[in-house]
């Protein structure tokens, strides 16, 4: 029995240090409880908890979607709980019925899969918590259950991309680099392609995956630069895609022939723009998604009606404003 | 009365843990959240199961979490080609079986390789992991696939609750415990598993059918993965490729922490129930909690070390 009460001890000391050192930050023990026992009055104006599930956070966009949602909050003497999903859409399942049993006064998401999320609307519907979506759309059968989608303007995104390509390159064999699996990415390159009619001379040489990633990226460029002698131009869907492309394009000594456009506005982006290797990049504002997703949830709650389909404006940067945008940060 | 009294420390720790969350989150003992909890528990419960007979034997099976993808994403394939739009109870059989039958085609493959060849186990199972994950990953093109809302019955297994109480999952998961607790303690099938852990040579020369058991072992783990991926698949609306990834660990701690000893021999199934519950206690209330998903990590890595090495000590 001795070593059993040393187990308990253990444990539980292990419980009791925990929010402890989670109390320096965020204090989590008293505010939302206070709410907690009369939550059956109605919405007080104050003092609630919110919740928020991401997809990842080992990305610094949701990073600072998830600070823009929290400053705006607490701005407003709100608390936010951020979990992490990692990629596991169970987990974002069972941590969404966490929040909901937890009464909070409502919750962001941000799906892992878009397909997979409607068992959890379904209950928060049932506890009547609402729910906004940020970032990526969930299914359009699941929309009534949400109060809104607050995301960047991929198309316009796309489009931006497209436009900047034909003002130094009107005539461009280019080739995309695609993650067909997000529809954030499905968005951008519909956007890209739509604005691409206007430029009959521009030409699509071929669409590869390429994962997202800078990894993933460079491999396929590799290829695509063997294949295609006359390509001269690329639409990457994001920054680290766009990385991926200007190091294979480097190592083959092609990148002063080659137009690079792609889409995210990282710093990393910035800085490729600001060396020259990077053409432009059409910068999202996570921060800012977070914030007027906020401010969308504060505004139901208090009875007030809301867009349902929330665009955040996109914006291109090029080496004339790419200054600017590196300071922003 | 030697099985009562290891499990003793266990239910103590989760007695102690629900009430430190009761102090930390008012709501938190509600018979709601409790429920919740047991549904919360129920996938990786049932994965923790079929892992215990594995680790009994000394091995270790880490492809539970891509079959949980793969039993998903055929079930649903065979679903939709079947049936459409309608519901017909054959063809949910039909589909259903057909999810099992693969997963059963793994789980013997693992069982013939371990016991046949002198092939670890972990290269094995990690190995026939990416090939699950692959198959996987082939339907549809790697991208989710929903379930039509008219498969009322199939949406049932994650998402029903029998008698309009108890969650159908939940339902599952402790019929599977009976079965497994039943099978491992109450047979000989189960004492064949305890000599083949303990010893395998002394199990061999004692006439034990080491093969047999051992492709048994490997099936029935693989058979658990399947029902898994069926729960898991309902609950999500849609069968993912991707999805699963790491399920094998939490799995594995779930074991662990029930008190099975990693090198086999040793453990019970009602001990590995435990270690899932206090698992899943720890997820809820850290997340209830509000604690910073970083230290959440780091809580649950301690948790894991304090259990195992307490355990070690009281078995040396």
């Amino acid at each position: 029995m001795n070593k059993a009460l040393r187990f308990l001890i253990s444990s539980s000391l292990l419980l009791i240090l925990a929010p402890l050192i989670s109390g320096c930050n965020d204090s989590p023990a008293t505010g939302p409880d206070s709410a907690q026992t009369d939550s059956q009055a109605p919405q007080k104006p104050q003092g609630r908890l919110f919740g928020a599930s991401f997809q990842t956070l080992n990305n610094p966009f949701f990073v600072d979607l998830g600070e823009g949602l929290q400053k705006e909050l607490e701005a407003n003497g709100d608390e936010l709980i951020i979990l992490d999903a990692q990629f596991n859409s169970l987990k974002q399942k069972n941590d969404l019925s966490d929040l909901i049993l937890k009464d909070v006064a409502g919750i962001f998401v941000n799906p892992v899969n878009w397909e997979g999320l409607k068992g959890s609307l379904l209950e928060a519907q049932r506890k009547k918590v609402p729910i906004i979506i940020v970032d990526a759309p969930v299914k359009e059968a699941d929309e009534e259950l949400i109060v809104c989608t607050v995301a960047s303007d991929n198309v316009r995104a796309g489009k931006l991309a497209a436009e900047a390509l034909a003002k130094v390159n009107p005539k461009a064999k280019l080739v995309v680099l695609h993650l067909s699996v997000n529809k954030a990415c499905i968005d951008r390159v519909a956007g890209f392609k739509e604005a691409m009619q206007a430029y009959p001379d521009m030409e699509i040489l071929d669409v590869q995956e390429a994962k997202g990633t800078t990894e993933g990226a460079r491999p396929v460029m590799r290829d695509l630069i063997g294949r295609y002698p006359d390509l001269n131009a690329v639409f990457a869907i994001n920054d680290p895609n766009a990385l991926g492309v200007i190091s294979a394009l480097d190592s083959a000594n092609k990148l002063d022939k080659v137009t690079i456009v792609t889409v995210d506005g990282s710093q990393a982006g910035i800085k490729a723009i600001q060396a020259g290797k990077l053409h432009s990049t059409s910068a999202q504002f996570p921060k800012e998604i977070g914030k007027i997703a906020a401010e969308k949830m504060l505004a139901h709650l208090k009875g007030e009606p809301v867009d349902k389909d929330v665009k955040v404006r996109v914006e291109l940067i090029t080496a004339e404003n790419a200054e600017q945008h590196l300071e922003a940060d | 009365m030697k099985v009562v009294k290891q499990m003793v420390p266990l239910l103590a720790a989760i007695i102690i843990l629900l009430l430190l969350f009761r102090i930390w989150v008012p709501s938190f003992l509600t018979p709601e959240n409790m429920l919740n909890l047991t549904q919360q528990i129920s996938v990786n419960t049932i994965l923790a199961l079929g892992m215990t007979l594995v680790i009994l034997v000394g091995g270790i099976d880490l492809s539970v979490g891509a079959m949980v993808a793969l039993v998903g994403t055929t079930t649903v394939y065979c679903l939709t080609a079947l049936s459409g739009d309608t519901q017909n109870p054959f063809m949910l059989m039909t589909a259903i079986l057909a999810g099992l039958g693969i997963a059963a085609v793994f789980g013997t493959f693992h069982g013939i390789a371990a016991a046949k060849t002198s092939m670890p186990p972990f290269i094995i199972t990690l190995a026939s992991m990416l090939i699950a994950r692959g198959c996987a990953l082939r339907f549809n093109g790697g991208l989710p696939m929903p379930i039509k809302d008219e498969q009322t019955w199939f949406l049932a297994i994650g998402n029903g609750r029998l008698f309009d109480v108890v969650p159908v999952p939940v339902v599952i998961m402790l019929s599977l415990f009976l079965l497994m607790a039943l099978l491992l303690h109450r047979t000989r099938f189960g004492q064949h598993v305890y000599a083949l852990g303990g010893n395998r040579e002394a199990a061999l020369y004692t006439g034990i059918p080491i093969v047999r058991v051992e492709i048994m072992v490997y099936l029935l783990c693989s058979l658990m993965a399947g029902v898994a991926g069926m729960i898991h698949t309902s609950q999500l609306y849609s069968a993912e490729p991707g999805s699963g990834e790491m399920f094998e660990l939490t799995a594995i701690a779930a074991v662990v922490v029930g008190g099975t000893s990693f090198t086999g021999g040793r453990g019970t199934m009602f001990g590995t129930l435990l270690g899932a519950v206090i698992i899943g206690i720890l997820d809820k209330g850290l997340n209830q909690a509000g604690v910073h998903y970083s230290l959440q990590y780091i809580v649950k890595g301690a948790v894991i070390l304090v259990a195992v090495y307490l355990d070690v000590r009281r078995n040396r």
